[in-house]
């Protein structure tokens, strides 16, 4: 076996497409823990999304309204949006107007998110397991022609065809999250409240910033964003929704943001990091026969790797100070 | 789990007799209530599926009471200790969201001594077993343990994340190395009958046969009394209690954090792997794949644990109304054609509603702080 037959386009490129999930909900973790609460719900929000995702473009895709028939995919994404939202909220009012354990808000509402999404398959769908497949799913942005002939350039094409340009939407999506959610968050007047109140909500508040409204915004925005990680899962990864199919996501994410420093393009970073071992394991698994070794490990290998980056090989990770701490007014 | 917020308030003893009992009662309450309004939503009647699920539970027309009875009590038995489990870590300010992969290492440990001292004599075998199963939940729980002590990598996600390794690398071991035959994947062979644990009739003679109940009950309820002597009277427990309660004034006492942090979690992960051992000890005999999946013993755990208050004697309670939950669930879904998912939601409203009990202090400060604002008004009118 050669290294070149390893080190295809295709495995970066799937490395970005398994990352695009992880990705939004890291950046997710970023800005909500910046403002200091945790939000170990992104798991429950993830698929929450799927679902809605895909029960609304099924919903579309059956009615005969020919723009919501060509767009239902569309309407699945935004579905899937506000459902993360709406889980989000109730973990905004939890943690921040109750002043409830963040983790245990976090743990209900993973659970409520488990059992909601399986009673509603059965209930809509009259079945457990999974959902029927949409038959639209998100297209690639770009759909240029394949180059004809071989040498250096058609190469060099293929290659940055593959990389950059074979991308759905929700991947470039993730992508410009990531940037603008840095810029925002390090050099706008937005982010530096946003990094006081998770720092010193104290000081913040004595100098005007509103603490509550700030919290709230954050745990909403993440839960749109974890949302539209799970449409990406359901609706671009796969093309139905099968029960707890975000299977520990959530908290990958999770330990991705921690890994990059609870910022949007570390978050992202990190995440490519999940997404290329698990790119490389699917590779493997394609390469069975050379490597001899049972199919449990490679699924083992994303769970391993978050472990291995927590353990902190690269130092003790400091995160924002007032973390997981309700704030009470004097 | 950090007590969050400081209870600044003066409690009067009604008060306070309502946050230890009321509050779970009010919850459970609650979560049924919600449910209800799910079910209805949903196109089904609640009546009906909260009667099918109390027959299922303890026994009616759709199903015989010793049965009944005796599947509550099975199922109550792994999230007695589940229970503990979680609630062991809690004391000492840490979240074992894991329980349930300490719960997968101690089935496959169950099975495995089970396999080994199947030769011994009951007496001798069982125990030897037992302890094999709460060594591998420990030894499951050590790694995150350390890691939180060393580098303090947050026990949520590590545990979190050995549950999945747990279920890929059982998978594999009762496929591979443990398997029964090769025809026949995924379960390990079935143990010799000298390492079963009784069933509860023959051990303790007047009871009626209760279906399926097993010995596996009274070595929980004993742990549980295990679990509150070394809480109260020992060393240890005091040193966890301390390091859950005040972190700080702990260190500043001499007691080391990292050590207790690591007994803590490993006593948790024990628990939780005799959960295991006592489901394969006593129910299914064997290691299979996914052997707590349909329940998830390891994450109810968590409910049993916020809902029985942390307090071993309320984690018994709770575990029994899980248990009984669980085992009308499906006759629920048998009779109603309700999907059992519900019970899930409704645990799932439990642990949120238990976790909301600053709903309470927060309603108490509330009115304090209007007494005092009428108190000021009064004052600025005199």
């Amino acid at each position: 076996m050669l290294l070149s037959d390893f080190l295809t386009p295709d495995l970066f490129a799937s490395a970005i497409r398994i990352a695009t999930p992880l990705a939004l909900a890291a950046i997710a973790g970023a800005i909500c823990e910046r403002s200091g609460v945790v939000n170990i719900a992104l798991e429950g929000i993830m698929l929450i999304g799927a679902f809605a995702g895909v029960v609304i473009t099924l919903a579309m895709e059956a009615s005969k309204v020919p723009f919501l028939v060509d767009n239902a995919v569309w309407f699945g994404v935004l579905a899937a949006v506000l459902a993360g939202t709406a889980l989000s909220a109730i973990h905004a009012f939890a943690s921040v107007t109750l002043r409830m354990d963040q983790i245990v808000s976090g743990t209900a509402l993973n659970i409520l998110a488990l059992g909601l999404t399986g009673f509603l398959l059965e209930v809509i769908y009259g079945h457990a397991g999974a959902t029927n497949s949409v038959v639209h799913q998100l297209q690639p942005l770009f759909d240029f022609p394949a180059v004809q002939g071989a040498g250096f350039w058609s190469d060099v094409w293929y290659w940055i065809d593959q990389l950059v340009f074979s991308y759905t939407p929700i991947v470039y999506m993730a992508m410009i999250a990531a940037v603008i959610g840095q810029w925002a968050m390090f050099r706008t007047r937005w982010g530096l409240r946003l990094r006081a109140l998770g720092e010193h909500p104290r000081a913040a508040d004595t100098v005007g910033v509103r603490i509550i409204r700030g919290r709230y915004m954050a745990v909403l925005m993440s839960g749109a964003l974890g949302g539209l990680g799970g449409a990406y899962l359901s609706l671009e990864q796969n093309s139905s929704f099968s029960e707890n199919m975000t299977s520990g996501r959530g908290f990958i994410a999770l330990a991705a943001n921690i890994f990059g420093r609870w910022t949007p393009i570390g978050s992202y970073l990190a995440s490519l990091l999940f997404g290329f071992a698990e790119a490389l394991e699917i590779k493997m698994q394609g390469f069975r026969d050379v490597f001899q070794i049972p199919t449990q490990f490679f699924l083992m290998l994303p769970y391993v790797l978050t472990v291995v980056v927590l353990a902190g090989f690269m130092g003790r990770a400091v995160g924002p100070a007032e973390v997981g701490k309700p704030y009470e007014k004097e | 789990m950090s007590e969050t917020h400081e209870v600044t308030v003066t409690e009067s003893r009604w008060m306070r007799a309502l946050r230890t009992i009321g509050v779970p009662i009010l919850s459970v309450l609650l979560a049924v209530g919600i449910g209800s309004l799910i079910l209805i939503a949903g196109g089904y009647d609640p009546l009906k599926a909260y009667a099918a699920l109390f027959q299922g539970a303890f026994g009616g027309e759709m199903r015989k009471p010793l049965d009944a009875i005796g599947d509550t009590l099975v199922r109550s038995t792994p999230l007695m200790f589940t229970g503990l489990a979680v609630g062991f870590g809690f004391r000492a300010n840490l979240f074992n969201i894991g329980a349930e992969g300490q719960f997968i290492l101690g089935s496959l440990g169950a099975a495995w001594f089970g396999l080994l001292f199947a030769g011994l004599p009951t007496i001798a075998s069982i125990p030897l077993v037992l302890i094999g199963a709460a060594l591998f939940g420990a030894a499951w729980a050590f790694i995150p343990a350390l890691l939180k002590a060393r580098t303090g990598a947050h026990e949520v996600i590590t545990t979190m994340m050995f549950s999945w390794i747990a279920l890929y690398l059982t998978s594999w071991i009762i496929s591979g190395p443990l398997a029964e035959s090769a025809t026949n994947n995924f379960q390990t062979p079935q143990l010799s009958s000298s390492v079963w644990l009784p069933t509860l009739d023959k051990i303790i003679p007047w009871l009626p046969a209760l279906k399926y109940a097993h010995a596996g009950l009274l070595v929980a309820l004993l742990a549980a009394v295990v679990v509150a002597l070394l809480l109260r009277r020992t060393t240890l427990g005091y040193e966890v209690r301390a390091v859950g309660f005040n972190p700080t004034a702990a260190q500043n006492g001499g007691i080391s954090i990292p050590l207790t942090t690591i007994w803590a979690l490993c006593i948790s992960g024990a628990l939780a792997g005799m959960a295991g051992a006592s489901e394969v000890l006593g129910v299914t005999h064997r290691m299979y794949d996914q052997v707590s999946a349909g329940a998830g013993y390891g994450f109810t755990g968590i409910a049993v644990a916020l809902l029985g208050r942390k307090n071993p004697v309320g984690i018994v309670i709770a575990a029994l109304l899980f248990g009984a939950l669980s085992a009308g669930s499906g006759t629920m879904q048998l009779f109603a054609n309700v999907p059992d998912k519900i019970v899930m939601i409704i645990q799932a409203l439990i642990i949120f509603f238990v976790g909301a009990e600053t709903i309470v202090s927060w309603f108490v400060k509330r009115r304090q702080r209007l007494a005092l604002e009428r108190k000021g008004v009064a004052h600025a009118a005199e």
